[in-house]
């Protein structure tokens, strides 16, 4: 026992001094910041000004089309305003959270009713997407944005009710601004004319004169006399063919413009459509499994439905690079000749035993790494003294799905870990294991490409019979745990995983103990069988 | 009471190959034992299977008085042909490291391995990374490491090789140190002067066979002395004496010396009393015992050079 100790201690000692162990932990919450910080950084300072020529043929389609880009805009200051404000009053609050006792249950009931009312409203909501969650901006009346004055008043309203000690607000650059066209041509020239005038700067050859300044024109409009008779097309050139928000506004603005004209004409009152279109047919959902009086399937339900896929994924990528780790250096003794010294003093059972349990140490940590640091992340990003992550994460994820968690962990890390040890001891070059990798790799890839499709189908024939396939087992039952499978299953695949981890450590301790001392090629597939079968290389 | 080392009648084949055949020896306690043989003659196949890292094919070996070398793993300290260490542990920590695998507790082990360092040499090499170390220390420190559990018997495969004249050297200390506590040591090598200077006994062995198992007295008895001569008129007085088996150049270059090889039990005195007698004028008389070198090729040269060829 004490020399499986000794050789897990070292193994995890090496390990946890290694550079690759670092940033496998760090690129975790790496990832997981960048993917948090990144977009609204974008948002922010990612996107330059775009400037825009409007050439407006019609009565007032031009108007419409310059209210909404103006309303986009707005929209973008108002995030940053409300950006700014929780920023200023992150203290306050949280002095507030703490003399509050908040109860995550009720928090998650309230959220539960909110969401029910919108979804009465004609919002769309998506609860697993925070996104669709009601913003201030849409609060705000649209008049108050489009008029300067309004605006203006209302952010210095807003900004007195900060501290004192709040830093100045700076209002970002507009996300669109429209420049006159260039001198020289006029309005009524034709298409042709303009187009042919304009297309070195909009191709970036020339730089574009406005007033004393010169800029980068991103796009060109031109609105047609008579739009909203679909008989002529609004002209937009751009070279830029990947944001597309400019276009996008200006035809929703004039294709609403349309229909609301075509209301009108057709004696139809807009309020009315409204009205119907918000009609909307709900459901209430419940699951027989639950017990009697509480079978309503609520929001806690629906993401319990999806937590395992989460684990799945946990599962998938720590006995991925784990078992990488294992079958290196088992190589790396092998080709050092360091194996023969271990092997005068430990039975080879002992060597694959410490290393075993030494590298599935090194899993478990990169695990707990990572987990802490996603508590810690949202921790950081809700503010320190919100408890409600932890609490959310408790009343989500259930006794049974953590205590499947860990047995599949252990089982299924077994099992892929001798049966890489095994490869390892055959192989003196990462190139040679190469060989033997790519039919595990496939093997591996399965449970992955059926990750998302089992929770929908988690009883369904394929999610049984992958089930009861010991390399899948781990992954499949991991995924269907929500679900509540039929006990017997449960058991039997756990039963048929535990016999055939014992049937692959034998092989494996028969094999590493053959191979660690043999040079040379690999043996190929077939000497392998020969060798479990007789029992000598 | 039986000998550290006890191969009895010890067969290992793979397939139709006989790497090691019908192999008999024993080393006695407190002895320096050299086992020699030239490439591929099976001394790496008995060394593994003294360890019972193999096992033999027929025939038994025992060590320390068990068939099972990792029973007494903690009493043995093993150095392997092919030398290699972890390359990012630190000198001290690798030999600590297996120090504790053989038994000795984390604190004791940690000691012995810095006096170890500091006792041959490499005190100020201790904290570094077995990457950064010299081909030499690298092996110095394997070699610590094998021993750092003072165990009663040390087997060391080819400690010399790779090793340049001042590390050979030291490691010719190192075993004269373990042999001088009382332990027993068998190494193998193909380089007959170490085992010449520190040896009590050796083993020789070719193709797979035992050609040799003595003292080193034994083995120069092997070959009969022989007697190195210059002066006029000397050859026709001694060369075709019947105690002289051959009259040859001098093997060590020697401008006008001859040397004479005698039959087994010839008195080189005699040489010298009749040389007086013919009033042969001597400038050079000098008895010279074959040293190991010229046994070995005796033993196995013909194999070895088959081998060689084949």
């Amino acid at each position: 026992m004490m020399q499986i100790y000794r050789v897990a201690l070292r193994e995890y000692l090496e390990n946890v001094k290694t550079k690759g162990f670092w940033i496998g932990i760090l690129i975790f919450p790496g990832m997981l910041w960048m993917l948090i910080e990144i977009p609204q950084f974008l948002e922010e300072k990612g996107i330059p000004t775009r400037h825009v020529v409007i050439v407006d043929r019609s009565e007032d389609l031009g108007q419409i089309a310059r209210q909404r880009i103006t309303l986009l805009n707005r929209r973008k200051a108002l995030t940053a305003l409300q950006t700014h404000i929780s920023k200023a009053t992150a203290k306050q609050r949280e002095e507030m959270m703490e003399k509050q006792e908040i109860d995550t249950g009720q928090l998650l009931d309230q959220l539960e009713q909110g969401l029910e009312q919108l979804s009465r409203s004609d919002v769309e909501i998506n609860p697993f997407s925070p996104n669709q969650l009601v913003k201030l901006g849409d609060l705000i009346p649209e008049t108050m944005l489009l008029d300067d004055t309004q605006w203006q008043q209302f952010k210095k309203l807003a900004l007195s009710q900060l501290p004192e000690d709040a830093p100045p607000f700076e209002e970002p650059e507009p996300r669109f601004r429209e420049v006159p066209l260039l001198a020289g041509i006029a309005i009524d020239d034709s298409n042709e004319n303009i187009e042919e005038q304009l297309k070195p700067y909009l191709r970036g050859d020339q730089r574009y004169p406005n007033g004393d300044d010169e800029i980068d024109l991103f796009a060109m409009v031109i609105i047609p006399e008579n739009a909203l008779d679909q008989d002529q097309d609004l002209r937009f050139w751009s070279s830029n063919l990947a944001d597309t928000d400019l276009l996008d506004t200006i035809l929703k603005a004039l294709s609403e413009e349309a229909r609301e004209r075509e209301y009108s004409r057709r004696g139809i009152s807009s309020e009315v459509v409204a009205e119907v279109a918000s009609i909307r047919v709900r459901s209430a959902n419940y699951d027989p499994n639950k017990g009697a009086g509480d079978e309503k399937v609520g929001i806690r339900d629906k993401i319990r439905q999806y937590a395992p896929i989460g684990f799945v994924y946990m599962l998938w990528i720590a006995i991925f690079s784990i078992s990488q780790m294992l079958l290196n250096n088992t190589i790396e003794e092998k080709s050092n000749r360091i194996i023969e010294v271990l092997l005068s003093s430990l039975t080879t059972n002992q060597l694959l035993m410490g290393k075993v349990f030494g590298v599935a140490a090194v899993g478990i940590t990169m695990q707990i790494a990572w987990i802490g640091s996603l508590i810690g992340i949202l921790n950081l990003k809700a503010g320190p003294s919100a408890t409600w992550i932890a609490d959310l994460i408790a009343a989500v994820i259930t006794p049974e799905l953590l205590l499947g968690f860990v047995f599949y962990f252990i089982a299924g890390y077994f099992f892929y870990a001798f049966l890489f040890a095994g490869i390892g001891s055959i192989c003196n070059t990462i190139k040679e294991a190469q060989n033997f990798m790519s039919p595990l790799m496939l093997l591996m890839m399965v449970p992955l490409a059926t990750m998302t499709f089992i929770p929908s189908e988690p009883n369904g024939t394929i999610a049984t019979t992958l089930s009861w396939i010991p390399p899948w087992t781990p992954f499949v039952m991991m995924n269907r745990m929500a679900a509540s499978p039929p006990q017997s299953e449960v058991y039997g695949t756990a039963l048929v995983l535990l016999v055939s981890v014992g049937l692959v450590f034998l092989a494996s301790a028969k094999i590493f103990r053959m191979g660690v001392l043999r040079t040379g090629q690999p043996p190929k597939l077939l000497e392998l069988f020969g060798w479990l079968k007789s029992g000598k290389p | 009471m039986s000998h550290p080392i006890e191969l009895h009648n010890v067969t290992k084949t793979y397939g139709d190959f006989r790497a090691v055949d019908d192999v008999s020896f024993t080393v006695p306690a407190g002895t320096v034992c050299g086992f020699l043989g030239p490439n591929g003659a099976g001394k790496t196949t008995c060394i593994r299977m003294m360890l019972d890292i193999l096992r033999p094919t027929s025939g038994s070996v025992s060590i320390l008085g068990t068939p099972r070398a990792l029973d007494v793993r903690a009493r043995i300290g093993y150095l392997p042909e092919e030398k290699g260490l972890y390359k990012k542990m630190t000198a001290a920590s690798i030999i600590a490291y297996f120090a504790m695998l053989k038994g000795v507790p984390s604190a004791k082990a940690k000691k012995t391995a810095r006096e170890l360092l500091e006792r041959y040499g490499l005190g100020s090499f201790q904290d570094h990374k077995c990457e950064a170390l010299s081909k030499g220390m690298g092996q110095k420190v394997q070699v610590l490491a094998s021993i750092a559990h003072d165990p009663d018997l040390v087997i060391l495969d080819e400690p010399f090789s790779g090793l340049d004249p001042v590390n050979q050297g030291v490691m010719e200390e190192v075993i004269r140190d373990i042999r001088a506590r009382g332990k027993t040591v068998i190494f193998s090598t193909h380089v007959m002067s170490h085992a010449e200077r520190i040896c009590e006994r050796i083993v020789v062995i070719s193709a797979g066979r035992l050609v040799f198992d003595g003292t080193i007295e034994d083995a120069r008895a092997l070959l009969p002395r022989r007697v190195r001569v210059r002066g006029a008129g000397v050859e026709d007085a001694l060369s075709r004496l019947p105690d002289v088996a051959q009259a040859l150049p001098s093997s060590d270059g020697r401008e006008g010396v001859i040397e004479l090889r005698l039959h087994e039990g010839a008195n080189p005195q005699e040489m010298l009393k009749i040389a007086f007698e013919q009033g042969v004028a001597l400038e050079v008389f000098e008895v010279v015992d074959p040293n190991l070198h010229e046994v070995f090729v005796h033993l196995v040269g013909d194999e070895a050079r088959e081998a060689a060829l084949r």
